[in-house]
């Protein structure tokens, strides 16, 4: 459904991605681990077009074509057929819960108000805060902006959504209603491609773990596999440190 | 001495005239600079090549320069110009657009750092989280990235307001009628210029003040979705109470308590 090929950025002669390939399948459930600095964020920024690639090739809804390339018209299809969970939630300031999520609706899709406020509705129901609708953002705790912040993805009903460390800003108490809200996405057949350091999610929920370092993939597969038996050494000494401080 | 106080009457009774031509210098200059400050602010923090030079000398030109200054060149300089190009009628003409001219030019300079400093205080990732949502980068503007940055502008527009008002009692160097131009009249027929001139003091305290609260309440309006000012604890901006909240700090709780309280 989506594939990237050979997907390369750098920023200032830098080189953050060195050519990275996936492959996403509907209803996969992924996750990308690695090391900070291994260039994880900038490639869900990169597919999703919110920084210019400087080679590769995307394949996704439609657009078939290498990413220097996409025009204006490219851009608007890929952005309208992905959802994107941000780290730091990102939702608009001067919205209410509600709004934040019929604002895609009604602006970019064109749906009625009226209706725009059900699909609305229906998705705070799926993350549990529908009685949070009219407040804003300011009044809410980072959990429940997080899950706002997923509704909003939700509601637009993309081919995929990505998560960009999605549990990284929260206080560690409020990390759990969040993971909740995005097992049950899982559960229910959404495909996610999912940023994070939650070692448990990883393991627990996805169906492929991909592990970058340095802006390549340096292994993935079978979560199973890749936790208990990988077969890079990078791999074991990223789980080896990274399951020492859990 | 004693101040005639029925000639301030008469002065404030006189003055009176001059407050909606006051008024309306600073509504048509502020309702002109105020869409041109958000264009021009927007030329600078995008950097657009060529045009972000032109801004950023016309704002050191009219922000190094004194607004008399100001005043008196364009005041001297359209007359005569417009003389070469429409004929006598020039000099016809309401001097209010000259007032017009200038406060415009002035407010447009001043507006543009505020709207630049505003524009920049939203977070680059209300813009990206529009993208996202498929807005294209105009829609997430107009609805997402204006709206909270106005909101932030509008404690600086107020103050660029408050200024203008005062600075438009510079009109009458123009010959404006303004109410500094007819109390400083009056006060010339009669020789009771420090009772004309608290008048003055008086009319403009009051406009000062009324734009004042005019701008509080849209504050409060509009800043509906802040976290509100009440639970901020530290600096405590109302001048009538010099007591800080006194802080209290529990070094003895419970575990439950600390998760219980942890959560807020």
């Amino acid at each position: 459904m989506l594939t990237i090929e050979g997907l390369k950025k750098g920023y200032e002669g830098n080189e953050i991605l060195k050519g990275i390939s996936i492959d996403v399948n509907k209803g996969d459930v992924i996750s990308i681990i690695g090391p900070s600095g291994s260039g994880k964020t900038t490639l869900l920024r990169t597919i999703t077009t919110l920084e210019a690639a400087d080679g590769g090739h995307i394949t996704f809804a439609g657009v078939d074509k290498d990413f220097e390339k996409l025009n204006g018209k490219d851009i608007n299809t890929i952005r309208r057929n992905v959802g994107f969970v941000f780290q730091n939630y990102n939702l608009f300031n001067n919205k209410t819960a509600l709004q934040n999520i019929t604002e895609g609706l009604i602006v970019a899709r064109k749906v009625k108000k009226s209706e725009a406020e059900k699909i609305a509705l229906d998705a705070l129901e799926r993350v549990g805060l529908s009685d949070r609708k009219n407040h804003y953002p300011s009044q809410l705790s980072g959990g429940q902006q997080q899950r706002v912040g997923i509704a909003r993805a939700i509601a637009l009903n993309p081919e995929v959504i990505f998560f960009d460390e999605p549990t990284s800003a929260l206080d560690p108490e409020l990390v759990g209603e969040v993971l909740k809200v995005m097992q049950d996405l899982a559960n229910s057949g959404t495909t996610m491609v999912v940023v994070t350091h939650q070692m448990s999610f990883a393991r627990d929920v996805s169906n492929r773990v991909i592990f970058m370092a340095d802006g390549h993939i340096v292994e993935q597969g079978d979560p199973k596999k890749i936790f208990e038996n990988p077969s890079e050494e990078r791999t074991k000494k990223f789980l080896t440190d990274i399951l020492a401080n859990v | 001495m004693s101040l005639n106080t029925d000639f301030m009457v008469k002065v404030a009774q006189t003055a009176i005239q001059g407050v909606p031509v006051t008024l309306q210098i600073v509504l048509v200059a502020l309702l002109i600079s105020l869409p041109i400050g958000v264009l021009f602010a927007l030329i600078r923090i995008y950097r657009i090549k060529g045009l972000e030079l032109i801004v950023k000398f016309y704002v050191s030109l009219v922000r190094g320069t004194p607004i008399i200054a100001q005043i008196l060149i364009v005041y001297s300089a359209f007359p005569s110009l417009l003389n070469m190009m429409i004929g006598k009628a020039a000099f016809s003409i309401n001097p209010i657009y000259y007032a017009y001219i200038v406060f415009t030019l002035n407010s447009i300079a001043t507006l543009t750092e505020v709207f630049r400093s505003a524009l920049q205080t939203v977070d680059k990732g209300q813009m990206e989280a529009g993208l996202m949502v498929g807005m294209q980068p105009r829609q997430a503007f107009w609805r997402i990235i204006l709206p909270q940055a106005l909101i932030s502008a509008l404690p600086n527009i107020a103050n660029a307001t408050l200024y203008l008002i005062k600075n438009s009692s510079l009109a009458f160097i123009m010959s404006v009628k303004d109410i500094t131009a007819i109390a400083k009249t009056e006060a010339a027929f009669n020789y009771n210029f420090l009772e004309a001139y608290l008048v003055v003091w008086v009319y403009y305290l009051i406009i000062c003040y009324g734009a004042e609260i005019i701008f509080n309440l849209l504050e409060r309006y509009f800043s509906k979705y802040r976290r509100s000012a009440k639970r901020t604890t530290g600096f405590n901006w109302n001048p009538f109470s010099i007591k800080q909240p006194k802080l209290v700090v529990k070094t003895d709780l419970a575990e439950s308590e600390r998760t219980n309280n942890a959560h807020n």
